[in-house]
């Protein structure tokens, strides 16, 4: 997917304006934010669990390398083929080549984030492969003109009831219904004809498991065992991190993943799926491919963002993110929003190409409280902001402002000089008023709100003098 | 006991008064207060942008200012912060100051944690008369542990009525630099706090970092509320009728 | 170079690769599959009783229905009962493996086969059943088709109280002790297919099942 994250400002802004969004964003974090709390007191020792999650997690990126070996060799003996991607065209490429080799004229996708970072549905349609994505929201977002998703479990969170009849009723030329219930009821039926007759099912894997060469797959809708059971061939799409030890660690994370993304104990369907069918079996595909991907992860191994490579991708930290939810997950311009999509933008498509994201946080860490692997996003965005002051990809007047402050604090004699002045000029601003409408030394604070004046002398100023 | 105050250059340049509170809280829980003439600031917000060369500057700045102080007092639970969460981290690769940051560290308090928890504060000096609701701040929160704290020195003053909050924990959108770079965004943020605090009905919103509270007044103001009252803790503690 | 070794390539640099560290590295990967250390866990009776009980709560929570009967050979009349509770009709295609109960004479017609889009009900068993959070689990062999749990609209299954077990960690050691390695599927299963995408309204029955409907038999 093409980055738009360089206009983050301006697409921010569009969402700010846009009252439909700031409804639905309004619902969806009562709703995530509310389940999440209520579920994770199921777990006795949820800081416990989250402790050994990530020591499961960062077990595999310390050997990365040869974890993968081993999965390979376990995936391998199972009759699996293991295919490398180094970036999406080369996803696009196998995926292409593995429909042509067996004669695929429909692929059945559940949903991949990493299909959305390599464009996949272009690339297959340019293949003569008609791509049809399943899970709910995804076919909402692909009958929509492929727009892209907005959350990573919850693709159209951006969107109305209103909104979802109104396309469902001018693309199926159906009735327009209104209900939640019949809407889903008529996408079940359109996509139970393709699941039926998709040569290919495509989806991403929540975990690979190195003990037993199993993809594990977390779904509600029940798309992602449609997908792995009905089509001859399958093809899983994953990164090269999400590799973990054994099915008892997987049991671990299955715990967390589904209380921290929705607040459920366990989601519906858990597929841990290893090799092809045999020749007695009725269902089950054929042919099992798993494309393992780098597309920027492996340069992030054995850096100081290594502990991002960790993310289970339960959209937590956007769910609770005060930025995430007053702009929505479009703005942030690429396939992954929020505090987990501001670190890992810039590491997988250039610092340069996301400036702002980075800076768009509070650094609240609500986040990192809530990540259920431990991410410490807000330390992570913080380095981020230092790689961009080495490289100097800051905008001059924000050095210049910095260097200065740095400057004046440093020295107590030019910083009581520059208080003095400053502390005066602001309350000359406020003329008397106990606020400042327009401040052009800080345009932006000014925009939303007022800036409260001064008091009107420093407080050395009057320590020094004894008076309070 | 004896205490250093750390004053912050926001309470330095906005809010003089809310150091004199701090002062005169301290004081009332029996500590000797000095205050050393040369700090500034604790160099936060170039850290937060990224210039780690300045704020290791500023970290040095501030750990040779507060030498030999038995304790060091900050009436802000995000610059306390800085001095005990981030210094050590920031001159992790000199380890002499690091050594020198982590005892620090060992000394440094959140205002109202040091009133509660060390100094063990029998009487307030103020008597505070009203209803208020409390803005938790994050970094005060979440890396301090700021939550008990200010709740318990409010408790003891019997004219305070505390209302708490729908979503008391989640951020007001300040951020620091943040609140001037998305302007808009921070501002949006601050609008949904502003709409909890003053669903409570509370007359005066209470925090603990100078930052929060410009910006949830700031945002009052902008949308027309004129009667929200909004203070320092340390304010409330000491006010009196 | 192909892909496999350009990327294993760098993360090898970067994690300062050497034939040293690598047998080290083997043996933690060793450990660590041998080991199989389990995390912490909620806290489940292990007490029958209070295992089944835990178990239809969990399960009533994934908004599955429950019965229970006392032998297996109780099963078809108790779910041609819930058919013709639910106006359902009669008629359900079924895992092979449970051809051999009497289900005529409760008037039910079977079709032991894989599901195909027109069946509307189908029955399975399962490997096992999880207490903590009322699952069950599903694993595919021949006279285990996948699709018999999946494409009707109503899914019953027949759990058998012996195969519950507290949690997930036992339902994988019950397969490595009686399956050996992992059949192809293994599909844990907690109530109906349901999904929340439109504006965070949980709807039960998306692809899969609108209902579930679990019989628990007392013995076999
Ligand atoms: S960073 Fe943490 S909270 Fe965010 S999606 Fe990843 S695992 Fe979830």
């Amino acid at each position: 997917m093409e980055s738009r994250s360089r206009h983050f400002k301006a697409n921010a802004a569009a969402s700010l304006a846009n009252p439909v969004l700031q409804t639905n964003l309004k619902t969806a974090k009562g709703k995530f934010v509310d389940k999440r709390a209520i579920a994770i007191k199921e777990i006795d020792d949820f800081e416990g669990s989250r402790e050994a999650a990530k020591n499961i997690r960062n077990r595999v990126l310390e050997n990365l390398d040869l974890w993968l070996e081993k999965f390979e060799e376990s995936a391998t003996a199972r009759g699996a083929t293991v295919l490398w991607a180094k970036d999406g065209e080369e996803i696009c490429r196998h995926v292409a080549e593995i429909g042509q080799r067996h004669g695929v004229q429909k692929a059945a996708k559940s949903k991949s984030m990493l299909s959305e970072e390599a464009n996949l549905n272009l690339a297959l349609t340019a293949a003569g492969i008609r791509p049809i994505e399943t899970d709910l929201g995804e076919y909402i977002l692909q009958i929509n003109d492929n727009e892209p998703p907005s959350h990573i479990i919850a693709p159209v969170v951006h969107k109305s009831l209103d909104e979802v009849a109104d396309l469902f009723h001018q693309v199926h030329k159906t009735p327009r219904k209104t209900e939640i219930p019949a809407l889903t009821r008529e996408a079940r039926e359109v996509l139970r004809e393709h699941f039926l007759t998709a040569d290919m099912g495509i989806s991403g894997g929540n975990f690979l498991v190195a003990e037993t060469g199993s993809v594990a797959l977390v779904t509600n809708e029940g798309n992602g065992r449609m997908v792995t059971t009905l089509p001859r061939v399958h093809v899983v799409i994953t990164g090269i991190e999400k590799v973990v030890p054994t099915l008892e660690d997987l049991t671990l994370l299955l715990r967390l993943l589904p209380r921290s993304a929705t607040g459920q104990s366990i989601s519906n369907y858990v597929s841990v799926l290893t090799g092809v069918k045999t020749p007695e079996e009725r269902d089950g595909p054929e042919h099992l491919y798993f494309i393992l991907v780098d597309n920027g992860r492996a340069d992030v191994v054995g850096t100081e963002f290594q502990d991002m490579l960790r993310c289970i991708r339960c959209g937590a930290c956007m769910n609770h993110c005060p930025v995430y939810q007053t702009i929505g997950g479009h703005a942030y311009g690429w396939v992954y929003p929020g505090p987990m999509g501001s670190v890992l933008t810039p590491l997988y498509t250039g610092l340069e190409n996301a400036i702002d994201l980075p800076q768009a946080a509070t650094l609240c860490n609500q986040c990192g409280v809530v990540c259920p692997v431990m991410i410490p996003l807000p330390e992570l965005l913080r380095r981020l902001r230092e790689k961009q002051v080495e490289k100097h990809l800051r905008p001059w007047f924000e050095r210049f402002a910095l260097k200065i402050w740095a400057k004046v604090a440093a020295s107590p004699s030019l910083y009581a000089l520059g208080s003095w002045l400053g502390v005066r000029y602001l309350k000359w601003l406020a003329g008397g008023r106990d606020r400042i409408a327009v401040l052009s030394a800080a345009p932006e604070w000014t925009l939303g709100r007022d800036f409260p004046a001064p008091e009107g002398k420093t407080f050395r100023e009057l320590y020094r003098k004894g008076k309070k | 006991m004896r205490v250093a105050l750390f004053v912050t250059c926001l309470v330095d340049l906005m809010r003089p008064r809310i150091g004199f509170a701090a002062i005169e809280l301290l004081e009332a829980a029996g500590c000797d207060v000095i205050v050393p003439a040369g700090q500034t600031c604790c160099g936060q917000p170039v850290w937060n942008s990224g210039d780690r060369a300045a704020a290791a500057a500023l970290a040095k700045k501030v750990i040779d200012e507060f030498v030999g102080s038995e304790y060091v007092v900050v009436p802000s639970g995000s610059c306390a912060d800085q001095i005990r969460n981030e210094y050590p981290v920031i001159l992790a690769d000199e380890p002499e100051w690091r050594a020198r940051a982590v005892e620090l560290a060992g000394r440094v308090y959140e205002l109202t944690d040091f009133l509660v928890n060390v100094a063990h504060i029998k009487t307030l000096p103020g008597n505070f008369s009203g209803s208020v609701t409390y803005h938790d701040s994050c970094t005060g929160l979440r890396g301090m542990g700021i939550k008990e704290q200010p709740r318990a020195l409010l408790a003891k003053m019997s004219g305070v009525e505390l209302k708490e909050m729908a979503a008391a924990e989640e951020c007001c959108g300040f951020g620091g630099t943040f609140s001037v770079k998305f302007g808009e965004i921070s501002a949006a943020i601050a609008a949904k706090k502003c709409g909890n605090a003053c669903a409570t009905g509370a007359q005066t919103i209470v925090g603990g970092d100078l930052g929060c509270l410009l910006n949830i007044e700031g945002k009052l103001r902008r949308l027309g509320d004129e009667t929200t009252q909004v203070r320092h803790i340390a304010e409330v503690l000491t006010a009196k009728k | 170079m192909s892909s496999r070794e350009d990327i294993l390539g760098r993360v090898r640099a970067r994690l300062g690769r050497n034939t040293e560290n690598a047998a080290t590295a083997r043996k933690d990967i060793e450990a660590a599959i041998d080991g199989r250390v389990q995390g912490p866990r909620p806290a489940v009776p292990t007490d029958t009783a209070g295992l089944v009980a835990w178990f239809e709560e969990k399960s009533a929570a994934q908004s599955s229905s429950l019965d229970r009967v006392a032998t297996l050979a109780d099963a078809p009349a108790a779910v041609a009962r819930y058919l013709a509770g639910m106006n359902l009709p009669l008629r359900a295609v079924i895992w092979p493996s449970l051809a051999g109960l009497d289900w005529r004479a409760a008037g039910i017609e079977v079709a032991p086969r894989g599901a195909v889009d027109s069946d509307l009900v189908g029955i399975t068993g399962c490997f096992c059943a999880i207490a903590e959070t009322g699952t069950l689990m599903a694993c595919s062999a021949p006279d285990h088709p996948a699709t018999v749990s999946l494409l009707p609209e109503t899914h019953i299954a027949l759990v058998p109280m012996s195969r519950i077990v507290p949690g997930m960690e036992d339902a994988w050691n019950l397969a490595r002790a009686e399956l050996g390695s992992l059949p192809r599927a293994v599909n844990f299963i907690s109530g109906p297919s349901r999904t929340g995408d439109i504006e965070q309204t949980i709807v039960l029955g998306a692809h899969g099942p609108y209902r579930v409907h679990l019989v628990i038999v007392e013995r076999e």
